[in-house]
């Protein structure tokens, strides 16, 4: 035995082995996980939509401010049983400099479910992943919806920005002010397009595009028509209206009959003119060309919605020689309907074309406050623009820090 | 764009040998005189050598027009040495001699001239074309009637009931295009049974000039009510109008018809060599002439007591308009409640009462040959015709346009760039000749005031010549070229304008104080150069017969024909004002403060010595 403690003792491996382990041991000694965080308390967060809460606890003893430390920062997990999985919800960083270090920390977490309760962990994080023992309240606490999300206040901005210059500019228009409209060429031909269609003896063509009334733009394109009919009527001129959708057919058949009527012309007005042709867009398409062809109007109006559609009719209308007025909010058929029409509206001005043609006041005030709005918007845009160009750190407190 | 508008009445001329034409006499009834004219063959050019005027004598106690004609001629053939007149009160031709001329011609615009009712179907399209087709026969348009005029049929009808007019022409639908419309234009006229002004026992004379194959349902419906008389349409096709078939009937009706019932016309129409035409057609006539054999673009106004007719050919279009409520006398007033009196005393470079301004503007429409016996007076009056010139003008513009209704070709370039048809074809920038006539451009003391009323008024842009119809020649001028073209133009050269200068004005708004354009002038005894700072004016001698070589090099976004900030070389004519330089802005723009612009207009007054002491 004492031989045997004498090699071992004696032996260069011994002592190699030895110094390993004492290494080994002094390494294991300094990766001990850090102190947790102490005084926890979990509120719900206040002015939210109900998906967040506050998180305040004291800092961990190692979290001192100090550079050149293990300590890494928090780890925040949420689960919604107290024994539960907890999963993380946020991480939180450690203190700067010693005077953070001195206060506590205030954390939002956000991510949860509206009325369902919630258990809230805090762990303290080291440099190798260790974690500290949690802490954890007793209770769970439970997210409300409050009656106003504070968070969107920049929307509430834009509103009441966008209505108070819709409201002033009406007022505005009102009083007299007056109220200048940029010239649509489209619009200014309606006249123009009716007057040839009325020289030549020719009837007048209108397509309410291929989608049903609850499209916005057929909502659009059949306003549009209440001011051509009111013209076909003025002119003693004729009118036909083959559409795509049932619906549609009976939305056109009664704005063209008022506006017979209100041209004091109501004899003049053929229910008959005003029909349905079929769903099927290429069906329809090809009922429209085929008519087209062989009645040659002098003056065809598109305005709604459309499709493939847009080149052949519209090719078609140029081909009879006809006088051509389009207006669809369709991008991609905007170039057909350009370089194959006389006239062209581009979506906004066929939506404001309505205020457009009727010059009443308060439509005039509503337009231009709405112009208001979008000016707005675009100069949010450039500035958020401009700020990140030249400081995305500024940015970031001014959108992120203050709820803006 | 228009066909060939020359006019040449159907009613043939009678036969002349133009080589043996040597003496010409031309007269001109207007309401209230009557201007004879003596042109002679002068060393193998014609020139105009004398003229005479009497007041003309179409109205009662004397009721005809001839009386009023020996009178001017009598007075021409004293003033000239020669006998025109024979024993019996007839114009003596041949000449022979200290006796007689060659050839008798004349216009007429006594008794109002012609006066017209126009009906078309489209107001913007066909009824546009008939009323482009009667004014510029020389017609007044009393009333235009349209199927959208939004008046109901028995509204139209009254409307032609009150009327009387000379003749009506009625128009409609392209060929082959709408009928329902024209026939029932027709069906409004027929029964209304409107009256003509001369003449109780003869027919309404109406001109068809509409749809071709509605012509027999019109006649159906007029049937032998009217004196119909069927021409070509004079919108065929949407794309082009047709106007002079239309214009020849005018010219023929209101000869065969109008004139011949009019006191005294038929004796008057039996003298001449040439069919009498209505004056405005005659003025239209010349200045068209004009401007197709030099290429130009040119604008015409005649100012006068009751009406301001302008004229212009742009790109060889010829267009007409006469303003029936601006003049200087009859309708002074209107002019003033038009433009406001504000506007018209911006023109006045010192205070005026505006009370005492308003009896003045009365006083002138109830006493309408009164003149100016005192400066300010004249001043008042030259600001008036600014105004009455600037609107005249302005309604010009509005009528002068492409046609409306025509099919367009676009690119996906126009895009952003889409225009509706129906533009004015007047182009201040490609203006090149501008000529005044009537009595408050004519008969301005100093010529350099009619130069200033025409700059004002119409804001020539570019180079533009300025001119003045001497002794309002152009009317015997215009009749005399359908009969004799070189005559009428070597007297239109010669004797009929008197140059007033050119005027060189940049485009774009000028900022005061700041360099406007920088100019070099070259030519017999000049050599200038300098700079214009906006707001400005410079007056610079080049008397009549001289001309000059101008290099202009406008300054940023400022324009003189070549193109934003190009510079631009020409050469231009002198006059009795001279070369003006014009750095003022276009459309020139007047300080709303009455003080600042009194300094200003002061400024510009004492720069073209427009009211020397």
């Amino acid at each position: 035995m004492k031989q045997t403690m004498k090699t071992l003792v004696g032996s260069r491996w011994t002592w190699m082995m030895l110094c390993v382990v004492m290494a080994w041991n002094a390494v294991t000694v300094s990766a001990a996980p850090p102190a947790p965080p102490s005084d926890i308390q979990v509120k719900d967060y206040p002015l939210d939509d109900g998906t967040a809460v506050k998180v305040i606890f004291k800092r961990s003893p190692d979290d001192t401010g100090a550079e050149e430390t293990n300590f890494t920062g928090y780890s925040i997990r949420t689960s919604s049983e107290v024994n539960g999985f907890f999963k993380e919800a946020l991480e939180v960083k450690k203190a700067a400099d010693a005077t953070e270090a001195a206060e506590v920390v205030d954390a939002r977490v956000t991510g949860l479910k509206e009325g369902e309760p919630v258990f809230v962990r805090v762990y303290a994080v080291g440099a190798d992943d260790e974690t500290s023992t949690p802490i954890q309240t007793a209770e769970s606490i439970t997210p409300v919806m409050a009656w106003f999300d504070f968070h969107q206040i920049r929307l509430l901005i834009l509103v009441i920005v966008i209505c108070s210059a819709v409201i002033l500019f009406i007022e505005l228009a009102r009083r007299g002010y007056p109220m200048t409209v940029r010239k649509v060429a489209g619009l200014e031909a309606i006249d123009e397009a009716v007057g040839r269609a009325t020289e030549m003896g020719k009837k007048n063509l209108f397509i309410p595009g291929v989608q049903d009334i609850n499209d916005i733009q057929t909502v659009a394109g059949i306003n549009i028509l209440a001011r051509i009919s009111r013209t076909v009527a003025d002119f003693d001129s004729e009118i036909e209206v083959p559409t795509c959708r049932s619906l549609v057919m009976t939305a056109a058949s009664e704005t063209i009959e008022g506006a017979f009527l209100a041209a004091g012309r109501p004899d003049a007005f053929d229910p008959k003119s005003i029909y349905y042709v079929t769903d099927e867009q290429f069906g329809y398409v090809a009922y429209v060309t085929g008519w087209m062809v062989r009645e040659k109007p002098a003056a065809c109006f598109y305005f709604g919605a459309f499709f493939a559609e847009s080149l052949i009719l519209a090719e078609t209308g140029n081909s009879v020689g006809a006088i051509q007025i389009a207006g669809t909010a369709q991008p991609s058929q905007l170039p057909f309907f350009v370089a194959a029409c006389d006239y062209t509206l581009i979506g906004e001005e066929m939506f404001a074309a309505s205020a457009y043609l009727s010059g009443a006041p308060e439509e005039l005030g509503s337009l231009k406050g709405q112009d208001m709005g979008k000016v707005v918007a675009a100069a949010c845009i450039l500035f958020g623009c401009f700020l990140a160009f030249i400081s995305p750190d500024l940015m970031k407190l001014i959108f992120e820090e203050t709820a803006l | 764009m228009s066909h060939n508008q020359s006019s040449h009445s159907h009613i043939t001329h009678k036969a002349l040998d133009l080589d043996k034409i040597n003496v010409i006499l031309a007269t001109d009834c207007g309401s209230t005189t009557t201007k004879a004219i003596l042109i002679e063959k002068i060393d193998g050019h014609y020139r105009q050598t004398h003229r005479g005027e009497a007041p003309t004598t179409v109205e009662k106690p004397v009721a005809d027009v001839t009386v009023g004609v020996t009178n001017a001629v009598t007075e021409v053939g004293e003033l000239a040495g020669r006998k025109f007149v024979d024993d019996n009160g007839e114009i003596i031709r041949p000449a022979n001699g200290n006796v007689g001329c060659d050839i008798y011609i004349s216009t007429s615009s006594a008794g109002g001239g012609l006066q017209m009712l126009v009906a078309g179907v489209v107001k913007e399209m066909s009824a546009a074309s008939a009323t482009r087709a009667a004014l510029g026969a020389g017609a007044i348009v009393m009333e235009t009637l349209s199927s959208n005029d939004k008046r109901k049929p028995y509204e139209q009808i009254q409307r032609i009931r009150e009327l009387r007019p000379d003749m009506i022409l009625l128009a409609g639908g392209t060929d082959g295009g709408t009928k329902k419309h024209v026939v029932g234009l027709a069906e409004i006229i027929a029964p209304a049974k409107p009256l003509p002004r001369f003449g109780s026992e003869y027919r309404m004379p109406v001109i068809y000039a509409g749809n071709k194959e509605a012509a027999e349902l019109v006649q159906d419906v007029f049937k032998d009510e009217v004196e119909l008389k069927i021409v070509e349409n004079v919108r065929p096709v949407m794309e082009s109008e047709y106007l002079s078939p239309a214009r020849d009937s005018i010219h023929d009706l209101f000869l065969e018809h109008v004139m011949a019932h009019a006191p005294g016309y038929d004796k008057l129409i039996s003298w001449a060599d040439a069919p009498i035409m209505p004056t405005p057609g005659a003025v239209g006539d010349i200045l068209k002439m004009i401007a197709d054999r030099d290429q130009i673009n040119a604008v015409g106004v005649d100012i006068g007591g009751a009406t301001t007719d302008v004229f212009s050919v742009f790109d060889g279009v010829f267009n007409r308009t006469v303003s029936a409520n601006l003049g200087m006398s009859y309708s002074i007033s209107n002019v003033c409640t038009e433009a406001t009196m504000a506007k018209v005393l911006r023109w006045v470079h010192f205070d005026m009462d505006e009370r005492e301004l308003r009896n003045r503007v009365k006083n002138k429409m109830i006493r309408p040959t009164t003149i100016p016996q005192t400066r300010e007076a004249l001043v008042f009056e030259q600001a008036v015709s600014r105004e009455a010139l600037r609107l005249a003008y302005q309604q010009h513009k509005e009528f002068a346009t492409t046609l409306k209704g025509v099919q367009q070709q676009r690119t996906v370039g126009d895009v952003f760039s889409q225009q509706t048809g129906g533009n004015t074809i007047v182009n201040n920038m490609t203006l090149n000749l501008l000529v005044a006539s009537g009595g408050v451009l004519s008969h301005a003391p100093n010529m350099n005031q009619t130069s200033m009323m025409l700059i004002d008024a119409f804001e020539p842009e570019g180079f533009t010549t300025l001119a003045k119809d001497s002794i309002f020649m152009m009317p015997h001028l215009g009749v005399l070229a359908s009969v004799h073209p070189q005559a009428a133009l070597e007297v239109f050269e010669k004797d009929c304008l008197i140059y007033l200068g050119t005027c060189v004005a940049v485009k774009g708004l000028t900022k005061l104080g700041e360099v406007a354009m920088r100019y070099t002038v070259r030519g017999k005894g000049l050599d200038l150069n300098g700079s214009m700072n906006g707001g400005e004016l410079k007056l610079i001698p080049l008397w009549e017969g001289e001309t000059a070589t101008v290099l202009v090099e406008p300054t940023g976004r400022l324009d003189v024909g070549a193109g934003p900030g190009r510079p631009l070389e020409k050469e231009v004519r002198g006059g009795t004002t001279g070369l003006i330089f014009d750095a003022r802005s276009r459309p020139l723009l007047l300080p709303d403060d009455r003080l600042q612009g009194q300094k200003m207009i002061k400024q510009w007054v004492e720069t073209m010595e427009l009211y020397p002491n």
